[in-house]
């Protein structure tokens, strides 16, 4: 492994040791008593401070963030306010509904992102071109909320083929991942397109024509390896925002994911669960954009970040 | 129901969707036929029914647990786990026979002992549950005569002991599920129907319970879902996925009546929304002011913007369910000069600025009253807060109220059938100023405690509603609140559903569904 | 639009020589002109309203479009061309609040790392570094949350988390000018630090950024959306898009045009934001 990764993956720590005081300070900012909430508007202030006492609120904060980063190392991330089960648990449960769900969509979003990129390069500025990079522009430019109620309304309501909400079978993939994977699609269709259009025009590609070879392997087998190198960076440096799609898209499909987990905890003042999913989300944001360093090193061993 | 597969998409199209979808899918979750699947609009809180005070998560644990008494499709009292019971001449006293040879799901046999650690459970502040201080107000201690008789004796009298021993909190659990803390998650209870499984971000999945002592009418399984987008709640029910939704946002009632596929179920709700003024704000403290704000509320416009129809005026702080209300009572017509007048008489020619703490579902509300009061010239400042800190502010003391600014908070309650006792001491009664109690803007009428600790004294029921109707010209003369609508209770199911009631404040009973 | 067009063309080059920088620039024009239509919106509002934004008239809730009402009404009675047309204000605000904020925080600080270097770079960029291994919606959540609904609290939020993007960038133009030679050059002459930061690093950055901020630009509009869509957006009676927007969706099945107006009107001004980043990146890249 080249220095700078090496480098890197030790700043790893710091940025999580960063990440868990920024959320823990925060959620103790919050407005909102989490006893209060527990123990119900009608509840008796006896009641919410039995809550409090019980829920382990009444520490100093110092002591509770201790208490808490001191069980995250051993793994464990303290237990549900709101279900009284161990975090990890409920982590464990929603995680692979999410990265399901997000794999399906980044196989999507890279897959089509992809070809539609290519297919735009090597047509540069004729309709194909245009009409991918229109789309791709549209597609990021809608909210995906709504475009998910209307592909409810349309394909579960009135054509009756997917089911509208929920998880369980391949068909309950189909629409929360491509309203997942729009955004991506068009970001890395047009890194694609960009990547391409500027290694094309290099010596070495135009010496390869000169060549003789045959433009189908120049393009495969020298632009595109070329190319990828921004195109994965990009793909890295998106999982953070396909995380926060996530959000919105499994609370409108009703998927039992980490975003939902994440939207639930927030309104009930769930601290635990907020600090334990944010951590993990974090966690695997940080991972894959390292991870795409790492690819990046094995495709081409000169680039280098600092 | 339509029937839902991909014949019909074109090759290609979602290849890469099924294709990778394919691979990581796990095995379907197959549905037996005979599951009747509900879709409810927010999750439920615990499944202990009495860490909880939330409607529609009463609604998912009813099939699962019984109190010593019930209410039957009627909603009349009939026996659940007692068989009989007395109370004496001051009503201070009630003994209960119990139900014997009745087990709950996990075995533990049920008797006296269970119901005193039932009740005891609630009676120890150091346990924090949710729904204790119902229960708290009310008991003062309970003892196991013998084997299978207990005894109650409460603090004061009170006539709506047996609504009372309906609600959650007094919902029998197994004591062996209590000591175990494991009752949050699963539910342990004698009802009809067991707890398989309940995945706190999917569904709750119950199953008919074999040992259950009684008549078993519903279906196999009941499912639970729910989500919090309105519009897929009727997505849901339209595509037939599935049987029940509740509520049923009252914009698409119409929609839903008109498909003969579907059924539309409306009652009679219980919940009364109102906005309480904070009276130790100026000028709020002063009852021409309050009275200008509820003459300048147009309720049927309310209704019609609000709830499209499906709900009524309000003309008294209780609900047209509640035993006691005068339904005759017509105290502010929408009179829009005449509130202005008033506002003129008090000083402010000008009208005056006022903020009201409202949470998102109702937001609406706030924004017609916003719209409605500007023609008197009140501005009305909607603040759109999430539940969590709606209830900071709604439950803040005077002082805090001050410096947050908060002049009115708009919210809605409801008792129920239980007696108007339960909704008129919490909101009006000056020991129940919040943080205590539910009294949002600290009204305090010495004439109306006095009522009120009266008539819920009184034993006999006409002199009792003979107090309460008292009590209902008095705070609408005083107005501490601008009461503003009763909403129907709606939800929908499909048409081949059979057997379903509501209960007064939107709950609705499944226990005894039908679904061919 | 004309004089978008006016400014950026050369007038004095030849007829076929415009013609053809034209067509390159078709970015530009083109997203000029979305953005251009906003503006417009904006400032003509009052004049091309057909009703008060925030009139009620509850007996005509959720019509669909007409002779009196081009885009319907809404669920209070309000006209939804009214407001889409006064939303467009709020909208134009959001960008120049929620980018400048992001500049304003994120340009100083990338300054200061690149050219102070050392322990302030690394506090500097540690920082950064973690407010970026945040999902955006995540980071803006918990803020929200802290500060209360409200627009001008999404705007902060939605700033901060842009925050990281401008500082790497300021970071990366500095390191790469600081041993260029006309810097050493300057300050062989003399010129202090300051001098030097101002007058080479920011003046070369300042195309980036421009860049940069028209892109965030769209962002910033889409991730209101978003927020209003959790219940953390604009307050009523606001006509704020993405308020609107979230709002009419819970009608959908009945009415549509509630949530499709203020959407159509998100998505042109995103893309206008969008393809004007575009047009904007090729003509100030050096390579292209």
């Amino acid at each position: 492994m080249p220095i700078y990764l090496l480098k890197k993956l030790v700043t790893l720590p710091l940025i999580l040791l960063g990440v868990s005081l920024l959320v823990f300070v925060a959620l103790r900012a919050l407005p909102g008593d989490p006893a209060r909430l527990m123990a119900g508007p009608e509840a008796p202030q006896e009641a919410v401070d039995a809550m409090r006492v019980r829920l382990g609120l009444d520490d100093p904060l110092p002591l509770q963030y201790l208490r808490f980063a001191g069980a995250a190392l051993g793994g464990d991330l303290g237990t549900s306010i709101r279900s009284g089960r161990p975090v990890t648990v409920e982590i464990a449960e929603r995680l692979p509904k999410t990265i399901s769900l997000a794999l399906v969509a980044y196989g999507i979003a890279i897959s089509v992102g992809l070809s539609a990129g290519m297919a735009a390069a090597v047509n540069r500025n004729r309709w194909p071109d245009q009409a991918t990079m229109l789309f791709a522009i549209a597609g990021a430019s809608i909210a995906n909320f709504w475009l998910a109620l209307l592909a409810m309304n349309y394909f579960a309501v009135e054509l009756g083929w997917l089911p509208l909400m929920g998880s369980g079978t391949w068909k309950h993939y189909i629409m929360p991942a491509i309203t997942l994977a729009v955004m991506p699609t068009a970001v890395i269709a047009r890194m694609t397109r960009a990547s391409m259009i500027e290694v094309v025009g290099q010596d070495y590609i135009r010496t390869a024509r000169a060549k003789g070879l045959p433009e189908r392997v120049v393009m495969r087998k020298h632009a595109l390896r070329n190319a990828l190198v921004p195109i994965v960076t990009i793909i890295g440096l998106n999982f953070g925002s396909m995380l926060g799609g996530a959000v919105v898209t499994e609370s409108v499909f009703n998927w039992p994911g980490l975003g939902r987990l994440l939207v639930d905890s927030v309104r009930f003042r769930d601290y635990p669960t907020v600090q334990g999913v944010t951590l993990v989300a974090v966690t695997a944001v940080v991972m894959m954009n390292f991870l795409a360093e790492m690819l990046i090193a094995a495709i081409n061993p000169r680039i280098r970040f600092d | 129901m339509k029937a839902r597969g991909l014949p019909n998409v074109r090759k290609g199209r979602f290849v890469a969707a099924t294709l990778f979808a394919g691979l990581l899918a796990g095995l379907p979750l197959a549905a037996p036929a005979a599951t009747l699947n509900v879709l409810q609009s927010e999750a439920p809180r615990s499944m202990d029914p009495g860490d909880q005070t939330a409607t529609f998560t009463y609604t998912v644990l009813e099939p699962l647990y019984e109190g010593l008494v019930r209410r039957n499709k009627q909603l009349q009292l009939e026996p659940a786990l007692a068989t009989e019971w007395s109370s004496d001449a001051a009503g201070l006293v009630w003994t209960f026979k119990l139900r014997p040879g009745v087990s709950f799901h996990d075995g533990t046999p049920f008797n006296a002992d269970v119901v005193v650690k039932n009740f005891q459970r609630h009676l120890d502040t150091k346990r924090g549950l949710a729904a204790s201080g119902r229960i708290r107000q009310v008991l003062a201690s309970v003892v196991a005569l013998d084997d299978m008789t207990v005894q109650f004796t409460l603090k004061g009298p009170y006539p709506a002991f047996l609504s009372l021993l309906t609600t959650g909190p007094a919902l029998m659990v197994s004591p062996k599920a209590d000591a175990a803390g494991t009752l949050s998650r699963l539910a342990v209870g004698t009802g009809p129907y067991r707890l398989v499984e309940y995945r706190s971000g999917e569904y709750v999945l119950e199953e008919r319970f074999s040992g259950y002592w009684g008549k078993q009418g519903g279906t196999e399984r009941i499912k639970w879902t729910w989500t919090a987008e309105q519009s897929v709640l009727n997505m849901a029910i339209q595509a037939g996925e599935v049987d029940i939704v509740n509520p049923l946002p009252p914009v698409f009632a119409r929609m839903v009546k008109a498909n003969t596929a579907l059924t539309l179920h409306e009652s009679d709700g219980a919940v009364v929304f109102f906005v309480a003024l904070n009276l130790k704000q100026k000028p709020l403290d002063d009852v021409r002011v309050r009275q200008a704000l509820n003459l300048a509320t147009d309720r049927a416009a309310l209704v019609k913007a609000i709830m499209f129809g499906f709900g009524r005026p309000a003309n008294s702080p209780l609900s047209p369910v509640t035993p006691g209300y005068d339904a005759s009572l017509n105290p502010y017509p929408f009179d829009p000069a005449k509130a202005k007048e008033l506002l003129v008489r008090a000083g402010l020619p000008d009208g005056f600025s006022l903020s009201v703490a409202v949470q998102e579902p109702e937001a609406r509300i706030a924004e017609v009253l916003q719209g409605m009061w500007a023609k008197i010239g009140v501005k009305l400042e909607v603040r759109k807060m999430e539940s969590g800190v709606w209830s900071n502010a709604a439950f803040a003391n005077p002082d805090q109220k001050a410096k947050e600014g908060t002049g009115a908070i708009l919210t809605s309650w409801s008792s129920g059938v239980n007696g108007a006792d339960m909704q008129l001491r919490p909101l009006y009664h000056t020991a129940s100023f919040v943080p205590t109690g539910a009294n949002l803007g600290f009204y305090s009428s010495p004439a109306l405690d006095g009522l009120l600790d009266k008539a819920a004294a009184t034993a006999d029921e006409a002199a009792r509603n003979a107090m309460y109707g008292q009590a209902q010209r008095l705070i609408n003369e005083d107005a501490p609140h601008v009461l503003l609508y009763y909403k129907k209770d709606l939800f929908a199911a499909q048409a081949n559903i059979q057997n379903l009631w509501t209960e007064p404040g939107g709950g609705i009973a499944v226990r005894d569904a039908v679904k061919p | 639009m004309t004089e978008i067009t006016a400014t950026l063309a050369p007038t004095d080059s030849k007829a076929r020589r415009r013609r053809r920088w034209l067509s390159r620039r078709r970015s530009i024009f083109i997203g000029g002109l979305l953005v251009g239509l906003v503006l417009l919106a904006a400032i003509l509002a009052p004049l091309l309203s057909p009703a008060d934004p925030y009139e009620q008239v509850l007996s005509d809730a959720l019509l669909p479009p007409s002779w009196d009402h081009p885009f319907g009404t809404d669920d209070n009675g309000r006209d939804l061309l009214a407001r889409v047309l006064y939303g467009a204000r709020l909208s134009l605000l959001e960008v120049v609040v929620g980018v400048g904020l992001a500049v304003l925080v994120g340009v100083p600080l990338g300054l200061a790392a690149g050219t102070i270097g050392g322990l302030v770079d690394q506090v500097i960029m540690w920082t950064m570094d973690v407010l970026f291994a945040f999902p955006g919606v995540v980071l803006a959540i918990l803020i929200v949350s802290i500060l209360g609904p409200g627009l001008f609290n999404l705007l902060i939020a939605i700033a901060i988390f842009s925050v990281p993007v401008y500082a790497r960038l300021m970071r990366n133009v500095a390191l790469g000018l600081k041993s260029m030679d006309y810097v050493e050059a300057a300050r062989a002459l003399g010129a202090s630090t300051p001098r030097i930061m101002f007058d080479h690093i920011l003046r070369n950055a300042l195309g980036p950024v421009i860049v940069q901020s028209t892109l965030t630009a769209g962002t910033v509009v889409l991730s209101a959306a978003s927020l209003s869509f959790l219940g953390m957006g604009a307050q009523p009676p606001m006509p704020e898009w993405g308020a609107m927007m979230s709002d009419g969706r819970n009608y959908l099945g009945v009415n549509i045009y509630m949530s499709l107006f203020p959407g159509l009107a998100i998505m042109l001004t995103v893309l206008g934001f969008n393809i004007l980043g575009d047009g904007l990146r090729d003509l100030l890249d050096p390579r292209s």
